[in-house]
């Protein structure tokens, strides 16, 4: 496995991403995917929000027009978070907490998908309980993230802690 | 004030609270960037549910019901207020020389003063009567768009921290 992860790292985008120094390389993809986050988890949160009670006057169908804010930028983190693994993949691939943030996130957006489905399109559920599990999944998944760069096999950038 | 910014800075250093930052409390680093993210997308989020309404998009909820969503947005800003002053207090000298970190006070400014004029400049009074399917006025749209170009631009500074600047 170890072969491929070092292929992956050496591609000329990989090298490019990770070596050159431009603001266009690692910066740029590292901030669309704060902001891809964002849009993911903050317009998810606020679809809980409003399940489990908050702003009760919007109409909670009408939630569902919000939802493919968060797929663009579920979509935004998927290609810059698959160019960020590129760029570290011997790492990040042999990283636990990494195994465990991708879990975290499959799981997310099963939960999400979940309420599209039980609430938006059967209405055979009101959506709290998935609601609290989504906000607390994000919320792992996030802190996931954020420990890849103090757990487990850590490198990054040169001079970058994170 | 550079005299003045750099003896403030030294003097937050001889806290127990720059100590704590600076690694006295071995997670406390980790910790509050991980808050600050929760925060970023609480904020984000809240606020991006009012802005998405003001320019026509979920057209049938009132906007003053999703207006409902703001509290949770000023929920984030104070998490990320307190994180980011805790960040401040442990390593002072990563962020008053870092232009990015300049930029970034800069765009929150520009957030804050945008949102002053959406509730005094009667941006507010004009969408609170609108119903369902109504658009809103160019103002609600323009207060929109700088709305989330700021906050983009937040989280654009705040990541160029370390690269273009000198922090981590």
């Amino acid at each position: 496995m170890n072969e491929i992860y070092q292929s992956m790292e050496n591609t000329g985008f990989a090298t490019w991403i990770r070596e050159s120094g431009s603001i266009w390389a690692y910066p740029i993809v590292l901030t669309l995917h704060a902001i891809g986050m964002g849009m993911l988890v903050g317009i998810n949160w606020a679809l809980d929000l409003r399940l489990l009670g908050v702003a009760p006057e919007v109409p909670l169908m009408s939630m569902e027009r919000y939802l493919p804010w968060a797929w663009y930028g579920f979509w935004l983190n998927a290609i810059s978070g698959v160019v960020l693994t590129f760029a570290d993949a011997t790492t990040k691939m042999t990283s636990w907490v990494f195994g465990v943030k991708m879990g975290l996130i499959v799981i997310a957006v099963l939960v999400l998908l979940q309420i599209k489905k039980q609430v938006f399109v059967k209405h055979t559920s009101n959506g709290k309980v998935l609601a609290a599990v989504s906000i607390a999944l994000w919320a792992f998944a996030i802190t996931a993230g954020r420990l890849m760069a103090y757990i487990g096999p850590v490198s990054g950038l040169k001079n970058v802690s994170n | 004030m550079w005299h003045l910014i750099s003896e403030f800075s030294k003097w937050l250093m001889t806290t127990q609270l720059s100590h704590d930052m600076a690694g006295g409390w071995k997670w406390g680093w980790a910790t509050c960037e991980t808050l600050h993210f929760i925060g970023l997308s609480l904020l984000l989020g809240s606020i991006g549910v009012l802005d998405l309404r003001m320019l026509g998009f979920a057209k049938h909820i009132p906007p003053k019901a999703i207006h409902a969503m703001v509290p949770w947005g000023v929920a984030g800003f104070a998490i990320n207020l307190i994180t980011g002053a805790l960040f401040f207090i442990g390593a002072p000298f990563q962020y008053v020389k870092n232009i990015a970190f300049l930029f970034k006070l800069l765009f929150i400014l520009i957030a804050g003063f945008n949102i002053l004029y959406f509730y005094l400049g009667g941006v507010r009074k004009q969408i609170e009567n609108l119903g369902p399917d109504d658009n809103p006025p160019l103002s609600a749209k323009v207060v929109s768009w700088v709305s989330i170009i700021a906050w983009f631009g937040v989280i654009y500074w705040g990541r160029m921290l370390p690269f273009v600047g000198n922090a981590f």
